[in-house]
């Protein structure tokens, strides 16, 4: 049995008075790329946010390496090794490409092998090379999600989350940006996926929940879950 | 012709420190997105502190102001926890209610223990003799100084883990708390410098200007009006915007009365707020 790197115990939280998540419980194994699929408005964000610690959590606990992070603030749990690589991107978009990644190796631990991860991710993503002096802000969607990837990767991630990496990308680059999340997985890096592209992704992980209105509803591996009939009638339309 | 070179001397002299001025008021709104509007309150500060250095150790304005920059960061960096901190995230009106409490605080205080009698500070550098004019010596470091704070800003901001981190927040908040940036203590951060930057500026222009604690409305409306010329959020827009100003003022005067200048700083903020509200070189 793998270890747990990441574990979440009957997380409850939301944003003011509204509650959006219930009971929620997941693991994470080291080495595995774990996916969490569920449609608009079920709360993958939320509970990524609550992992990331930039929403408080009302109740439950979150366990990074076996450590207790409920209450740890954002940016330690960085430092930690717990990376997120924001839905929609977020770059620093007056900020070249190869600032960008320099931030992504802001944290005390990754700074020091700040060179290494850069050689990673340039050859990761050969394009970004000749754009490294380009501002962040001017490259199309697909490029801003290569430096993205990237910037969370020189962060020297013990468990890299990826929250909807292929949105908004044309079909051609979903299926690029999927062929890198394999590679990274090859290399043994340990992944948190959210995505809504049901089948690309259970074709790829070793572990997937299914979330709807706020709550786990199920889980199993990949192929469990693609032959399971709720996930084909209401994700995968057939 | 020789008053007008004086004129444009003085302008780029002056522009400079009204400049570094308008930095500070300038990064606090790009990085904290807050209004400062005791910007001009700790303009005084800086002047006053000057002048207590000056009268009470014998310090010139030139040496003692590291010491007034050291003062502005730690006041600022405070005052950051104490008026902002808990309505960082709240609508504007209430970092600009706080802010301009803040404001009151030091001229109602300033006001009873300095009064409002004008002082000066009379560093005695006697005058330079520049391009066929003569300039006062303190006017000359006033300017070369500004532009060396300007300078050296700049290379902590694109050069320093640090300084990106700032601009990194300035861009994206939570993006830069993913990064790893401890986002409090460089909003705080950000604002000791932003103080400290307008606490020198005045420091430096007392050594230039007779002063009341009054003073620093005056150039706080300088400093909007150079924030509105560059461009909000854009440092070399206000030094840009530092020079324009400056220029304008040390020119326009040679015609008219010193009394118009205000006048025609606001109406400069009207007119740009009117035809280009992101400013002369600010972005769409
Ligand atoms: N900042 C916020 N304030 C209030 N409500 C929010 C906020 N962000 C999200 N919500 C609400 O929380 C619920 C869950 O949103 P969340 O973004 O977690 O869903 P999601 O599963 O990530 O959806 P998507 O697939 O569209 O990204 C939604 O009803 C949404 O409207
Ligand atoms: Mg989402």
């Amino acid at each position: 049995m793998s270890e747990v790197v990441l574990k979440v115990e009957n997380l409850e939280t939301g944003y003011g008075e509204v509650q959006i998540l219930w009971d929620v419980s997941i693991e994470v194994k080291r080495g595995q790329l774990t996916t969490i699929i569920g449609s608009n408005g079920s709360g993958k964000t939320t509970l990524l946010r609550a992992i990331t610690g930039v929403i408080p959590v009302w109740s439950g606990r979150i366990l990074f390496e076996g450590e207790d992070i409920t209450r740890v603030p954002a940016y330690r749990r960085t430092e930690m090794g717990l990376v997120m690589v924001p839905e929609g991107r977020m770059l620093f978009p007056e900020m070249t490409v190869l600032e960008n990644l320099e931030m992504g190796a802001y944290n005390k631990r990754a700074r020091s092998r700040m060179k290494e991860s850069l050689e990673f991710v340039l050859e990761l993503f050969p394009r970004l090379k000749e754009r490294l002096h380009q501002k962040a802000g001017t490259m199309s969607g697909g490029e801003q999600q290569m430096v993205a990837l990237g910037r969370g990767l020189m962060a020297s991630p013990k468990l890299l989350i990826l929250d909807e990496p292929s949105l908004g990308l044309a079909p051609k680059l979903v299926i690029e940006v999927f062929e890198i999340i394999k590679r990274l997985r090859e290399q043994g890096i340990t992944m948190l996926l959210v995505e809504q592209n049901v089948h690309l992704s259970l074709m790829l992980t070793d572990w997937a929940y299914v979330m709807a209105e706020g709550r786990i509803v199920m889980e199993g591996t990949g192929a469990e879950l693609e032959r399971s009939d709720e996930v084909r009638k209401a994700y995968l339309g057939v | 012709m020789e008053a007008f070179v004086s004129a444009l001397l003085n302008g780029v002299l002056l522009g400079l420190a009204y400049g570094l001025a308008a930095i500070g008021l300038n990064l606090i709104w790009g990085v904290m997105k807050v209004i400062n509007l005791s910007h001009g309150a700790f303009i005084a500060l800086g002047m006053f502190a000057s002048y207590f250095l000056f009268h009470s150790f014998g310090l010139s304005p030139f040496v003692s102001v590291i010491l007034v920059l050291a003062l502005g960061l730690v006041v600022g960096m405070v005052a950051y926890f104490i008026a902002l901190h808990r309505v960082i995230s709240a609508p504007e009106l209430s970092t600009l209610l706080s802010t301009y409490s803040l404001s009151l605080i030091i001229i109602g205080v300033g006001t009873f223990v300095f009064t409002t009698n004008p002082r000066a500070i009379d560093v005695g550098l006697g005058s330079l003799h520049v391009l066929g004019t003569y300039i006062p010596a303190a006017k000359v470091l006033t300017g070369v100084y500004s532009l060396i704070f300007t300078v050296l800003l700049y290379i902590f901001l694109y050069k320093t883990w640090t300084g990106k981190a700032i601009r990194a927040v300035s861009m994206n908040r939570v993006a830069a708390e993913f990064m790893g940036v401890n986002t409090t203590f460089i909003l705080s951060l950000s604002f000791g410098i932003g103080i400290a930057l307008a606490m020198v500026a005045g420091a430096l222009i007392a050594s230039v200007f007779p002063f009341t604690i009054l003073s620093g409305g005056v150039y706080e409306l300088k400093s909007f009006v150079i924030c509105v010329l560059g461009g909000l959020g854009s440092p070399l827009g206000a030094l840009v915007g530092g020079l324009v100003l400056g220029l304008l003022e040390n020119v326009l005067t040679l015609k008219m009365s010193v009394g118009y200048v205000p006048f025609i700083e606001f109406l400069i903020l009207v007119v740009i707020l009117l035809v280009k509200p992101s400013g002369l070189l600010g972005k769409e």
